[in-house]
Order: structure tokens, then C-alpha cells, then sequence
């Protein structure tokens, strides 16, 4: 079997936000948001809505996206209830058929027992380092989307990468 | 002993040769041998020295169960000979020897043991004076194996594992409780220490049975097999700790059947440790798993089925047995002994061995044996003499309770099998087979089986419930196998080398409990840990003061079982750094980097030239005389939005927040609840429901954390936002810093636009940003924070901004020397545990007449009792050696203080610090006396705080 493979991913850009009236501001301007804690729904314009917790959301779009700018710039205004959440964090991505495997090396999580289908969001150490991680499975192969504090990024991609390349020469012929 | 023909199910394939050196000389084994196996192979009866007394020692348990097979491997110490494979070109040596096996220097202690009876450290060693002498003998006789700091670096894997239910042995009972599991629809994973399933039953009458176990659990898909893992700890809530070679899984169950099985017991009598005795368990595993003969005129000391078993299979192998000398009257039943007499084997009843005889080669070459009565006596009128090349033992057994233990079952003694079993297990635990006191392999399965379809059900598979095992059928184990000698070496202990007399010894010199007695003799405290010893210590101390074993119970089983590589517990040693999003940059200045807490910092940044001294140094002086930028990006960085953010941190934080105007910071002391010190920062007011405010470096996630807890509790409207990663900082301080970030932002920097302790929401190199006019190094200073991506640009653009002014980076030891010039304290170095503000000078940042803060009633309390220590400014004569951090302060004979901050100033041209002492001693003016490490006093002098530009003038702006 093949070892994982990691991805730095750039050209992104996150909006959070949270408080007491976060979920009723985004629903106002057609955002809607998952209605389970710790999950994430497809929205619309290729975004990822990610729900931390009950009052906590960021979404993920590309860094061009001008419609997340006018949220942002909306969100500056300072409505009520809705407090910003300024996130710069890393993105890693990893996949794979052993990128399970490679997970349980760092983290105390069962991710191969985890149903992709609720679309859920874990929010866990990987090697101490705080993640919130997002599975999701595309024809039959699960990737990981891993964020983290920008401090800890170059860390965490050091540690994934020495993993994948441990992983790459167990399974060079 | 010798190699056997082949036979079908051996463990070692004839068609590969390897070839290894032991001692110098050189062997061959095959593939599938244990180091211990290959040795025996080619008749290599010594393997070892004893620890204390350096008796050659041979195969013992063959199980790991005792540490005479212990080798030095490639570079490697304590390398378990029993258990670890052969490999071709080992390079193997026997540890704990002084001149090799063979000629060990240390052979001679053997026939010293009577100078050297239990305990004799604790009396021998009373002359101070030879103290070294002492300890340089010792660090050279004791410990085994060595550490070779030439061998490579081996990283090993941890991992996590998970499964609904964990079996611990893969014996009858374990692989009954395994397919039980799996079949109730739990997933599974059984770990066996050994390297093929089936434990002994394989090897015995009923290993088509068990053949047939092991191949239903290799075709279960819900069962992961684990092989030569052995489950060294348990951990609370079903965490096991697995160990493998070269992995170690942390595996969480949610259930766990202990199937460990039970170790076997040596019988004790004189010489019962030379090579070629050993117990009959391992010898069958020798003969059968890897064609390996333990003797070529074999006796048996019986005491249970077990042992004629044993004869029948070795006989079957061809290998010669003379006697079976039974301890019990009535000996065996008589299809077993039948069978072993009409092969013509000598069985002997009621008879016990009195002692095994070495031979010219230093192995056993006899047995001698008497009548033993059923008080446990021996007629020594009637002595008589077998000739023999191997003495296997096989008289009892002991339960591997030692993980249940852990588990925190609690552990009864059942007479009638002679062993501690489980009488009350946590809710999740369960135990199965020997481990539970059950010996019959019918009786093992259907344990098993009531075991693992129980576990499955408190993992939520299933609705069995555990039902109590069968009762016994027979009496598997000796009560007392343990034949006294006036001549001692009847051993006990093998790793620790102790005799029967020492034990007897010690319960008489009054360490009669049996944590007493482990500790005084150090009997199961060898790398064994009591395996093969514990029962036995414990039956004779029980005898010694009249008592029964059950009353004295056993010693606290603690992780680890079984010994451990430390780079099992390493892992792939992940180093785990922050960097500030700065952080690239600085090596382009010369960064000489270091460590502060979990950061990647600059300690300065060099010059070609100029050493660390000069270089801080000059950092320093282009900070008095110019400007400097250090990065600030490990700063908790916090946000609090709402319309009860102000009440918030009044109530978490000792100052007043709710009068600052947007626009304006303050100093922020946050206590905890008995009113001493946690953190300080800077909290500033950038709107009216929006606070922007700082933490130390190492308090960022702590402060949060708290600040999350007390809103929790306090339940105000209000959000905490912790943006200390996402958010880039640096402070441009010095006489010309307005100058330098003038030219990159359109903020009015001026003293009425933006005074001392302003705030501003602006851009600063073209990018959204939040400057504070605040510092902690004494000139005029802004510190800018702003997105961590934008950061780079803005750094860069600084420092070109800069050039024209002579700015310059500075890092972590210039800032120290720089606040301690201003007599800024520093958290954690010139506070401690217990400070409070108004020991540390810092009473002004706190108001008590808030209605609540956290800390404010004990502050009460310390105000009225009064400080216990001040934080004082230090002048030190500059004349001799300089002291130290922490060195003491002497008054009157006694410690009154010590020195928490010092450096040499070259700003103010003298040696200038921060200490805390007793109040008397606070007064400016008086002379104190720091004793140095050498013993000498150097001469100090309490001076007024700040001891640079004490007005504040530079940074405040009002400098002329």
C-alpha cells in the first residue's frame, strides 16, 4: 500500500466569527450553517462551513473570493452579538489508504471509525498540537483537512511530512 | 544439550543458516531461533553471571521470566536472549562480566557470600572518608549491560489503538475469549508476548484442540492478532500500554480479558541455579518449538500433572528421562505415571531434591534427592544420588496477576491451587484461565469463552454475563517446594541473587511485611520483577513468622510488567516548536536562536566580529540612542467583544477597565484567588465594547483558558477571542521609533495625537493594524500588531524605513538587560508562587475599592498582615565576582532574601539588579550581603526602582 500524501495547501482564506447572534446573522445574509455541533456543510460558491462547538463557525472558500471580502467587511461593522475571529490558520491535507493509520501515530482520535457522511469536525491534539479536522472521502478515498495555529504550522507540517516519508520508505518495494 | 531431529509445527526453518558470534567465538543457529535457543543448540550451557555473587547461569524459565539470558547484542544492552530472535552476524556478549563469561574477574564474590548477606549496605559502608572509594567500586560492579553511545540512533513508532474489546494472551482460554468476542459482534485485538498463538496448549495433548482455536481466530475478520506484544502496563479507563520490538501501541479498549496465564515456579534447593537446571515449561518450549534438547539424562522434580506431561512429551522426543522425583506421597495418576514407568522412567514419591551437583565443567552433572515428609522435612540418612545433565523443575505455578492488579482487581489466595486469583474486578476487567485459577483445558475454554462473550457485552455487544469458572479438579501447584540447606545457594531470587536464609534473615532483623522485606532484600525488584520469585518470598516469610500467605498478601503490582526499551516510551521524539510568523526573517539578521518555553526566539542577532557579550551590548545602546524592533509575536494576544466586556476584566483583572477611554491601555495584573501573581500585560480600549489586550508568552493559553472559565461561570454577555497565533506583533523602541513607523503609517503619531499609553486602529504598511504607544524597555515605543500574514511585509518595511536612523533587530537578552534598567519585573523570575502586588511593588496597578476582583479578599488579608518579602532594586560593588540569579542573601546568619534579576549595566556603567528580601533589609540605602557560589560575600546596596531615567521622561515624550 502506498504512503499518505500531504499537501500544504495555499490560497485560502478563513472567516470566523462568533457569539450569541453569529448563527442569525449568517442565516440573515443566506448563509446557512450546520445544524449539528462539530460538523461542516458544502455551502454554496465552493465554501465549507465548519460549526466548532454551538456558537463558534469559520468558512473556507478561496482567497479571490469576493463575496467572503463583503462578509468580512460586513462582519467589521460590528453587529451585535457577532464577534470576529481572526484565523490565519495553516491548512494541511492528507490522503490516502494509510492515512489512517499515519493519524494514529499523533493523535488519540479512532478516524477510521469515523462516518465522512455526517461530515464531522474533530477537534483534537495531533503530536500536542491543537487541529480541528474535516474527513471527507471522494471515490472511495478519505483526506483529512487539518487545520491549525499558524505558530504551530511549520511544526505540524514537519511532523506529517517525517511521518509520510516513514511511511513512504516502509512501503518502497 | 543438543539439537533435536525435525519436527512438524517447529518454530525454526533448518534451511537457513545463521551465523552469529557469542563470547569471541562463533556459532550457528537457524531462522526462527531465539538468541537463548541457538546457544543451547550448539551446547553452550553458560550464558551469564549472576548479579551479586557472578554464578555462571544458564536457561532458566526460557520465558523471559528471569534474567539469566541477558545479553549485550550489536551495540545493544539487556537484550532478552530468551525472546528475541536470532539474526544473522550477531555480535553477542554476556553482560555483568569483568574479563568475559568464561574468565569474569568477579567469580570470586561467589565464594565471599557470607560477607555478603542481605541487606549488608545498609551496614557496611559507615567511613565517610572511603565514601568515594565505595562509589567507584559499585558504579563499576553494579548495573547490567552497557550503554554504548557509538550505536546508532534506533526511532521507533508509537500509535493509538482502539478496539471494544483487548485480550491479553492467546493461550487456550485467551483465543476462546477472542472468537467469543468477535462471534458477539465486538472488534477485537489479541496480543500474545509470543511469536505463534496457542500458548502451551499447542505443545501438550491438547494441541490438536488448540490448533484448531488458533485457526478460527486467524479467519475471524474481527480479530487482530498481535504477536510477540506484550501488554507491559494498564492504565485507567482500559488503556493498555503494548510493546512490541519496535512499537508501542497505547490501545484503548472499552473492555479487557486478561488471559495471562500463570508463570512457572522453580523449586528451590541447593545449586538450583547452575546451568542445566531450569523449569520443565521452558524445556518443553526448547524441545518442541525449536528442536533443542535440554539434557541427554534428564530428571524431573514433580509436583504436579504438569511435570509428567512433560516426561511423556520429552520421552516422545527421544530424549532420555531417568527419574521423576515426585514431592507429593501419592504422586500422579496412575495413566500418567503408568506410562512414564513403562518407558522406563524412575518414579520416586515423596521425595524432594536436596542438591544439584556441579560438574568439572561447572554445569550439573548429578542430583542428589532424600525422603520429604509432609511437614516439609528431609531424612538425610537416606540421601541418594541420580547422575543427570538436566534438572527440570515443574512444582507449581504462580498467577501473572501482576497486570489485574494494576487494573485494580483485588487478589485473593485460594488454597487449593496454591495461587492468588481475582475476587473482585472493576467493572470492564475480566480474567480468563490460569489467570483465574483454572488449569483444565476444557475448563480453560469454556472460561474463556463465559470471558470474552462478557466482555463483548459491557462493550455493547451482546447480553452475556460472567459466570464463576468450574471448580478445580487437582492441586496444580506445591505449597512449599522450598528445600532448606545448611550451606545456602538455594536460591529464591535469581535476578538479585538471594538465598532463602536471606529472607529468613531479614524477617528476623524486622522487615516482616512483605513490602518490608521486598525493599530490605530487594527480592522481585530485578529486571523479573518477581515473576519467578514473589510466591516463593512470600511462602517462606509466611513460614518464618507463623502466618499464611494469604495474610500477608503481595506487593503493589506497578507498570512496567515487563522491562521496556526507553525508545519504546520516545517514539519518533516529535520537538514540537511555535514560530512567530516573523520567524523567517530574522535569520537574514543573524538570529542566534533559542529556546523560550514552547518558542523558537532570537537570544540576538550577531555581528562578524563580535561576540554574544559585544553584541548584546550593543543592542542595548542602539535601543538608549536610536531605535530598535524586536519581534513580539509571542504575546498572548486577546480580544474581548460585548457590552459586559468591561465589567469582565474588571472583575478578572486587579486594575479598572471600565473607566479607559477607546483609545487608551493600561498595565493589567491578573491574580488568582489567594491574590498572588499569574500574568500582566497590557489591556487597551479600542471601542466601547471592544477590548484588545496582551499576556505573557508563557500565559497566553492559561489566561485564555481561565478568562474562558470565569465567563463560564460569570455567564456576562461577552466573547473572548484568543488571536495570539494568528496575529503578528514587533515594537519599534527608541529615540527615533515615531520616525520609523512615521513613514509607514498615516496614524497621527504625535504627543497629543497619540500621547503615552494610546491605542490606534489604523494601517501600518498598508495593512490593517493595531498600535499600542507602550514598551517595556524604557524609550519611547509603539508596538504594532497585525494579521500574521501581512507581517512580513511590515517587518521589511521597517527596517527600511529604519536605515537611515540606524535601526537595528534586538532580541530576547537585550530586552532583559533593558527592563531591568527600567526595574521592570519579569513573572516567574522576579516573582514566585506567592507573590502578591505589594510585595512585588506593584500595588498601583490594583484598586481594592472595585466591588469584586478575583484575589481582592486575600489581598485584604495580606495587606493586613503585611508583605513577608519586597522586591527591591540592588546595586552591587562592581569590584570581584559578579553574583548570579538566586544567589542569597545573608543577614544575621540566616537567609534573607535572594537575588532574582542582576546583569552589568553599560548604560549606567554598573552592576545593577532586582532581589527579594525581607522588609527590614528594603530600605534604600542599607548594604546587603549576597553569598556567592564559592562562599564568598559580595557587597550590595538597596537602591530606588527605576535605575534608568527614573522621571520616565524618554518614554513618556517628555524628554527635552
Amino acid at each position: 500500500m502506498s504512503a499518505p500524501r500531504l499537501e500544504l495547501v495555499r490560497g485560502r482564506a478563513l472567516l470566523g466569527l462568533k457569539g450569541p447572534r453569529a448563527q442569525a446573522w449568517l442565516a440573515a445574509l443566506g448563509v446557512a450553517v450546520p445544524q449539528v455541533p462539530n460538523t461542516w456543510r458544502a455551502g454554496a460558491n465552493s465554501w465549507s462551513i465548519v460549526r466548532l462547538g454551538a456558537a463558534e463557525f469559520f468558512l473556507d472558500t478561496d482567497a479571490a473570493d469576493e463575496a467572503l471580502a463583503t462578509l468580512r467587511a460586513q462582519l467589521r461593522a460590528g453587529p451585535p452579538g457577532v464577534y470576529p475571529v481572526p484565523r490565519e490558520d495553516w491548512e494541511l491535507r492528507l490522503a490516502g489508504a494509510r492515512a489512517d493509520e499515519m493519524l494514529a501515530e499523533i493523535a488519540a482520535i479512532d478516524f477510521a471509525a469515523l462516518d465522512t457522511d455526517a461530515k464531522p469536525i474533530i477537534m483534537t491534539l495531533m503530536a500536542g498540537i491543537a487541529v480541528v479536522v474535516a474527513p471527507y472521502e471522494t471515490a472511495g478515498e478519505r483526506t483529512y483537512r487539518i487545520w491549525c495555529d499558524p505558530t504551530f504550522g511549520p511544526a505540524l507540517n514537519e511532523i506529517l511530512g517525517t511521518l509520510v516519508r516513514a511511511y513512504d520508505e516502509c512501503a518502497a518495494p | 544439550m543438543y539439537r533435536l531431529d525435525g519436527r512438524r509445527g517447529e518454530w525454526i526453518d533448518r534451511s537457513a543458516i545463521l551465523r552469529f558470534t557469542f563470547e569471541g567465538r562463533e556459532y550457528r543457529g537457524y531462522a526462527g531461533d531465539t538468541i537463548s535457543s541457538a546457544l543451547a543448540a550448539a551446547g553452550v550451557a553458560y550464558l551469564g553471571r549472576s548479579f551479586k555473587y557472578h554464578r555462571p547461569r544458564g536457561i532458566a524459565s526460557f520465558a523471559n521470566h528471569d534474567s539469566n539470558a541477558f545479553f549485550q547484542v550489536d551495540g545493544v544492552p539487556n537484550v532478552r536472549g530468551d525472546v528475541t530472535p536470532l539474526a544473522a552476524g550477531m555480535t553477542i556478549t554476556a553482560v555483568n562480566t569483568f574479563g568475559g563469561l568464561a574468565r569474569d574477574k568477579a567469580r570470586i564474590l561467589d565464594r565471599f557470600g557470607r560477607l555478603l548477606p542481605v541487606g549488608f549496605y545498609y551496614k557496611a559502608f559507615h567511613t565517610k572518608a572511603l565514601f568515594p572509594f565505595w562509589e567507584r567500586m559499585f558504579r563499576k560492579l553494579t548495573g547490567l549491560g552497557e550503554v554504548d553511545l557509538r550505536a546508532p540512533r534506533g526511532e521507533t513508532a508509537k500509535r493509538f489503538g482502539f478496539c471494544d474489546v483487548l485480550v491479553i494472551g492467546a493461550g487456550a482460554s485467551g483465543l476462546a475469549a477472542a472468537l467469543a468476542a468477535a462471534r458477539a459482534g465486538a472488534k477485537v485485538t489479541l496480543a500474545d508476548e509470543w511469536p505463534r498463538l496457542g500458548g502451551g496448549a499447542v505443545l501438550g495433548a491438547d494441541g490438536d484442540a488448540a490448533a484448531a482455536s488458533v485457526d478460527a481466530v486467524l479467519a475471524q475478520a474481527r480479530i487482530t492478532v498481535l504477536t510477540r506484544t506484550v501488554a507491559v502496563g494498564y492504565y485507567a479507563d482500559h488503556w493498555v500500554a503494548l510493546a512490541e520490538a519496535a512499537r508501542l501501541t497505547k490501545m484503548r479498549a472499552r473492555a479487557v480479558v486478561f488471559a495471562t496465564g500463570a508463570i512457572e515456579q522453580p523449586a528451590v534447593f541447593r545449586n538450583n541455579d547452575l546451568p542445566g537446571v531450569m523449569q520443565a515449561s521452558g524445556a518443553l518450549r526448547l524441545a518442541n518449538c525449536y528442536g533443542v534438547a535440554p539434557g541427554r539424562r534428564v530428571v524431573i522434580v514433580a509436583a504436579n500433572l504438569e511435570a509428567y506431561a512433560a516426561c511423556i512429551a520429552l520421552l516422545a522426543r527421544g530424549i532420555a528421562v531417568a527419574a521423576v522425583i515426585d514431592l507429593r506421597a501419592g504422586g500422579e495418576v496412575e495413566a500418567l505415571s503408568g506410562q512414564c514407568a513403562r518407558q522406563g522412567v524412575q518414579i520416586v514419591h515423596a521425595h524432594a531434591p536436596y542438591e544439584a551437583i556441579r560438574g568439572p565443567d561447572g554445569a550439573v552433572c548429578a542430583l542428589s534427592f532424600a525422603p520429604f515428609d509432609l511437614s516439609g522435612r528431609l531424612d538425610l540418612s537416606a540421601v541418594r544420588r541420580i547422575d543427570c545433565d538436566a534438572v527440570l523443575s515443574s512444582v507449581g505455578w504462580a498467577s501473572a496477576s501482576q497486570l489485574l492488579s494494576q487494573a485494580g482487581g483485588r487478589l485473593e489466595f485460594r488454597d487449593e491451587i496454591q495461587a492468588f486469583v481475582p475476587a473482585r474486578l472493576p467493572p470492564g476487567v475480566f480474567a480468563a484461565g490460569r489467570a483465574n485459577g483454572v488449569y483444565e483445558f476444557a475448563a480453560r475454554c469454556d472460561d474463556g469463552r463465559n470471558a470474552g462473550a462478557a466482555a463483548a457485552a459491557h462493550a455493547g455487544c451482546g447480553s452475556a454475563r460472567r459466570e464463576p469458572p468450574a471448580p478445580p479438579e487437582r492441586r496444580p501447584s506445591h505449597p512449599f517446594p522450598i528445600i532448606d540447606h545448611p550451606s545456602g545457594k538455594n536460591f529464591v531470587d535469581f535476578d538479585e541473587d538471594l538465598q532463602v536464609e536471606d529472607l529468613v534473615n531479614a524477617a528476623q532483623e524486622g522487615f516482616d511485611s512483605s513490602e518490608l522485606m521486598k525493599r530490605y532484600s530487594t527480592v522481585g525488584m530485578g529486571p523479573s520483577q518477581g515473576k519467578h520469585s514473589n510466591m516463593h518470598a512470600l511462602r517462606v516469610l509466611a513460614r518464618a513468622r507463623g502466618m499464611r500467605v494469604d495474610d500477608l498478601g503481595l506487593t503493589t503490582a506497578r507498570p512496567m510488567y515487563h522491562p521496556v526499551p526507553l525508545k519504546l516510551l520516545a517514539g519518533r521524539n516529535f520537538h514540537v516548536e511555535r514560530r512567530t510568523p516573523l520567524d523567517t526573517l530574522h535569520a537574514a539578521h543573524g538570529a542566534v536562536w533559542m529556546s523560550a518555553g514552547a518558542w523558537r526566539r532570537p537570544e540576538y542577532y550577531a555581528v562578524a566580529g563580535e561576540g554574544r557579550a559585544e553584541s548584546i551590548a550593543r543592542e542595548v545602546e542602539t535601543v538608549r540612542n536610536r531605535v530598535g524592533v524586536i519581534d513580539l509575536g509571542t504575546l498572548g494576544k486577546i480580544e474581548v467583544h460585548g457590552p459586559q466586556a468591561a465589567e469582565f476584566l474588571d472583575r478578572a483583572y486587579a486594575g479598572t477597565y471600565s473607566n479607559l477611554r477607546a483609545g487608551t491601555s493600561r498595565y493589567a495584573l491578573m491574580l488568582d484567588e489567594s491574590g498572588v501573581i499569574v500574568d500582566d500585560g497590557v489591556i487597551a480600549r479600542l471601542g466601547s465594547e471592544r477590548f484588545y489586550f496582551t499576556t505573557t508568552t508563557s500565559g497566553s493559553a492559561i489566561v485564555f483558558r481561565e478568562l474562558s472559565r470565569l465567563n463560564s461561570l460569570w455567564g456576562f454577555d461577552c466573547g473572548l477571542v484568543n488571536l495570539t497565533g494568528h496575529r503578528a506583533a514587533f515594537n519599534i523602541a527608541g529615540p527615533s521609533s515615531r520616525e520609523v513607523l512615521g513613514a509607514l503609517t498615516d496614524l497621527d503619531l504625535g504627543e497629543s495625537g497619540f500621547p503615552h499609553l494610546g491605542a490606534r486602529v489604523g494601517t501600518v504598511g498598508g495593512h490593517e493594524a493595531i498600535v499600542l504607544r507602550s514598551g517595556f524597555v524604557g524609550e519611547l515605543a509603539f508596538e504594532v500588531h497585525l494579521p500574521a500574514t501581512c507581517a512580513g511585509a511590515a517587518w521589511r518595511a521597517a527596517h527600511e524605513a529604519g536605515k537611515s536612523h540606524g535601526l537595528r533587530p534586538f532580541g530576547v537578552e537585550a530586552q532583559r538587560a533593558l527592563r531591568l534598567e527600567k526595574g521592570h519585573f519579569i513573572i516567574g523570575q522576579d516573582t514566585d508562587g506567592l507573590t502578591d502586588p505589594f510585595e512585588a511593588d506593584a500595588g498601583w496597578a490594583v484598586n481594592m475599592e472595585k466591588p469584586f476582583f478575583v484575589g481582592q479578599r486575600s489581598l485584604k488579608i495580606l495587606r493586613a498582615r503585611g508583605p513577608r518579602q519586597l522586591l527591591v532594586g540592588i546595586e552591587v560593588d562592581a569590584c570581584g565576582e559578579m553574583p548570579k540569579e538566586s544567589h542569597l542573601i545573608i543577614d544575621g546568619g540566616g537567609i534573607a532574601g535572594r537575588v532574582t534579576s542582576i546583569a552589568h549595566s553599560r548604560t549606567l556603567g554598573k552592576i545593577i539588579g532586582l532581589a527579594m528580601v525581607a522588609p527590614p533589609l528594603a530600605t534604600p540605602g542599607r548594604m546587603l550581603s549576597i553569598r556567592l557560589t564559592g562562599g564568598g560575600l559580595a557587597a550590595a546596596r538597596v537602591v530606588p526602582k527605576p535605575f534608568y531615567d527614573p522621571p520616565n521622561l524618554r518614554q513618556t515624550g517628555r524628554c527635552p
